[in-house]
């Protein structure tokens, strides 16, 4: 959207979108940017969405509260039950809202005049992932204890003792310092790729489509717009795809501090 | 509530996520020693030893955690 004047006002070349394209100009002091605006209005969305699906639970359920159902049923049997275990219910309200969190500000990549995915800025999956990471080291030194947490981690049984100075760094910085950083470069850096190929099938459409005659322009805008259509769609897939993910990974991370026998 | 199958899968799939962050750290432990004694020496072997002590150790480690049965 941003780009379209730039495109027609300089209408010899062809801008490639980069990283610029993800820096907003501060719409009111330096706090409220773009995707500040879409962070807060997802917040809104999942608020309302869960609050009036939840609102007058019939036995018969409205779309809404359908809708509703479906999300949290999902999260909690196909996530939570399936990673965590008989006690992953307990953990459900957390994984649903993280799930619905990441989808919608994922997704807002591919709505209509938002059209960009707020996950892309690293501070927020780096801020999601904190919460899940606080959340699993916590659980896992209720269960075992501080001693035995670390214990459990960084000693598997079955192995001679003069090699867990090779081994005991490896499992700590994998579990403690690795987990929550893959967590937030898995989510952004897709989000990021994501819109990138984006801007650059629609961008290129629009250059090739209007700035350029001829009939091998117009073949060519014309492909490049049909793949970003074709995109978006997949896009769509890959948003709610590494949210899913993003869920699955906190639950076994939170299944595994409950459950360290091995 | 629970299809067992899918819930073997989705174990190994955690495995397998487990097992990759594994071999990585371990390159970049030990890796990461390796380049510093490197650096101290001024000698580069030992920054391909500890890349090949590091893998090697994450190796043994999935093993360790998952081979076995």
């Amino acid at each position: 959207m941003r780009r379209r004047s730039l495109a027609t006002e300089a209408s010899e070349e062809f801008h490639a979108p980069g990283p610029a394209d993800f820096e907003f100009p501060e719409l009111w002091g330096t706090f409220l940017t773009k995707p500040m605006l879409i962070i807060i209005l997802g917040t809104v969305v999942v608020g309302l969405f869960f609050y009036y699906a939840a609102r007058r639970g019939s036995l018969v359920p409205g779309k809404l509260q359908f809708a509703g159902e479906s999300v949290y049923g999902f999260v909690r049997n196909q996530i939570a039950a399936d990673a965590i275990g008989r006690e992953g219910i307990k953990y459900v309200p957390y994984l649903a809202t993280l799930f619905a969190f990441i989808a919608v500000l994922n997704i807002a990549g591919i709505v209509p005049f938002v059209q960009f995915p707020a996950t892309s800025r690293i501070a927020i999956p780096l801020f999601l992932a904190i919460i899940s990471w606080v959340i699993f080291n916590y659980v896992g030194i209720k269960r075992q204890g501080f001693v035995g947490y670390f214990k459990n981690m960084m000693f598997p049984p079955g192995v001679p003792k003069v090699i867990y100075p090779l081994l005991s760094p490896i499992e700590f910085l994998s579990t403690v310092i690795f987990r929550p950083v893959t967590l937030t470069l898995r989510l952004t850096f897709n989000m990021f790729a994501g819109h990138l190929v984006l801007l650059l099938c629609i961008l290129g459409a629009e250059f090739l489509l209007i700035e350029t005659q001829g009939v091998v322009g117009f073949a060519a805008g014309s492909v490049s717009l049909l793949f970003g259509i074709v995109m978006t769609f997949f896009e769509g897939f890959i948003q709610l795809l590494q949210a899913y993910v993003f869920t699955l990974l906190s639950a076994i991370y939170i299944g595994g501090a409950l459950t360290y026998e091995h | 509530m629970t299809p067992d199958p899918s819930e073997y899968s989705r174990r190994e799939q955690a495995n397998a996520w487990n097992a990759v962050s594994l071999i990585a750290s371990g390159v970049l432990v030990w890796g990461g020693v390796g380049w510093l004694v490197a650096e101290w020496l001024d000698n580069q072997i030992f920054l391909m030893l500890g890349l090949l002590l590091g893998m090697g150790a994450a190796l043994y480690l999935v093993w360790v955690r998952y081979g076995r049965t």
